[in-house]
């Protein structure tokens, strides 16, 4: 297989067909914490393409370098994996607000927020840790930096399209003539469910 | 071989903490951003409760835009006219005047107010409001379960005999939590109104009058007798529903008085009117209700 044609693949496969939140439900606090309206959802979908690739790149470079020579990778991937990027958001914060306010502000309470969220750890450990990788494409045992970056972008982009997706129908209800019984945090659910079908709808593609 | 592999798993977290800490710390004092002493100063003055009822985030926000000129010196609500002096004084701003308000429930229903359903699950306004509208007939009116008397943070609320919450005008800052709290705040069943407000009207609803009437035997009828007999011009019925003008009301008590409903109040601070009055219980409230329970 091409590379080019691998790195479409490990793309599309993220975003779509192996969606975070809609066909693995993952990092679904979010999905219904900051989807009220589409400007808290961008400025979440945006925060969150940012920490992803910088999360993934370190976790990458500790587990090739420092967990996997030692031999202690196995066990002690969760609580270092946590610990790089508690601390990576933490400088990109103490970074942003000194180089560019513009972009600090813009991102705001989300940047934080994210350290913790499960998306971004299981991205970043299935960018890292061999046999974390389940998508059905010839990579080897693990993913390279390039393909690991590739596939975090399409993870975390897949993530933006969708809970922008779900923030623009949730505005779209408000105005709707949804009945009492189901105004409000029933119908997001009902939303989602449907929302998460037609995701489900794109696996099988290119046999993935 | 065990040791050894834990000597390597407490070498390796180890060196990974070493490393990510001293890069932070040397990011904390190489990234450091200058901040206006005149910040601290206002932020130690403001009341530092992170209230929110200035429409900012926090006290600390708050005082970074006073410095920088965005915000007026006198936009804290919790902290009045004394906060406002203080800061005016850091920033060397010309004093400023508070248009201090406070909290006012424009609804009499409670126990007089017709309910729809047996409501038997969490005593919580907000849950209560979110079964097909609430327990109450009404759409706009106190549901009683007290969420603004729990949210209260100045203990300014206590819900009475009737279900409904009654605000002491002594203790109430107008920070708003309540109006916010209440998940009927957004379409005004707790408003904020001029703490020299006299006279409160205790309907807030805006359906067609007959279902008002269904709904709740204090309901206002819009019969106009207010807006006739007021001396003053200061009350007026607005969309079949009366509405006081703060500006001209004098808080004569006509309009109290001629009321079929008894849903017009004396309210806040006014002279020669005690406490019991003073906190909103209409004149005759009790006979009202048990009329309404007995029908």
């Amino acid at each position: 297989m091409s590379t080019v044609s691998q790195f479409a693949l490990l793309f599309i496969g993220g975003a779509l067909i192996n969606n975070i939140l809609l066909t693995r439900f993952i990092g679904l606090c979010p999905f219904f914490g900051v989807s009220g309206n589409m400007e808290t959802s961008m400025g979440m979908s945006f925060a969150v393409v940012f920490v992803m690739m910088m999360a993934s790149t370190a976790t990458w470079v500790v587990w090739e370098f420092v967990l996997a020579p030692l031999g202690v990778g196995e066990f002690l991937y969760i609580p270092a994996f946590i610990l790089i990027i508690a601390s990576l958001v933490q400088f990109v914060e103490m970074y942003l607000r000194k180089a560019s306010p513009v972009l600090y502000r813009a991102m705001g309470i989300f940047l934080p927020l994210i350290t913790t969220n499960c998306a971004v750890l299981a991205t970043a450990t299935e960018s890292a840790k061999p046999g974390f990788f389940k998508l059905n494409i010839a990579v080897g045992a693990s993913l390279s930096l390039g393909q690991a970056l590739i596939y975090t972008l399409g993870v975390s982009v897949g993530f933006g399209f969708a809970l922008i997706t779900f923030a623009a129908l949730r505005e779209r209800l408000e105005l709707a003539g949804v009945p009492r019984l189901f105004k409000g945090t029933p119908i997001a659910f009902i939303t989602a469910g449907l929302l998460s079908l037609a995701y489900v709808g794109f696996s099988g593609w290119f046999g993935l | 071989m065990d040791l050894v592999l834990i000597a390597k798993a407490i070498g390796a977290l180890s060196l990974i903490g070493l490393i990510t800490s001293s890069i932070l710390s040397t990011a904390a004092k190489r990234f450091h951003v200058e901040v206006d002493v005149r910040v601290s100063e206002v932020a130690a003055a403001l009341p530092g409760s992170n209230c929110g009822a200035c429409g900012r985030p926090s006290c600390f926000a708050v005082a970074e835009g006073m410095v920088a000129g965005e915000i007026e010196p006198n936009a804290c609500v919790a902290g009045g006219q004394s906060v406002a002096d203080e800061i005016a004084a850091i920033l060397g701003a010309a004093t400023c005047e508070m248009a201090s308000v406070i909290c006012a429930r424009n609804c009499g229903g409670g126990a007089n107010a017709t309910r729809v359903y047996e409501y038997a699950g969490v005593p919580s306004c907000a849950a209560a409001n979110r079964l097909a509208g609430g327990p109450i007939g009404c759409a706009y009116g106190c549901i009683g379960f007290g969420d603004c008397e729990r949210a209260c943070p100045f203990d300014a609320i206590a819900m009475d005999e009737r279900g409904l919450p009654v605000i002491d005008p002594a203790k109430c800052t107008g920070c708003g939590i309540c109006v916010r709290e209440c998940p009927r705040g957004q379409i005004q069943l707790l408003t904020l109104v001029p703490e020299a407000a006299p006279i409160v009207v205790r309907c807030n609803a805006h359906d067609k009058v007959k279902d008002r009437r269904g709904n709740c035997s204090m309901a206002c009828i819009a019969c106009k007798k207010c807006e006739r007999e007021c001396p003053h011009d200061a009350i007026h019925v607005v969309d079949m529903l009366a509405v006081v003008d703060y500006e001209k009301c004098t808080g004569c008590g006509t309009c109290v008085e001629v009321c079929p409903q008894k849903c017009i109040d004396f309210y806040g601070h006014r002279p020669g009117v005690d406490a019991v009055a003073a906190d909103g219980r209409g004149p005759d409230t009790p006979e009202v209700a048990s009329v309404s329970e007995g029908a």
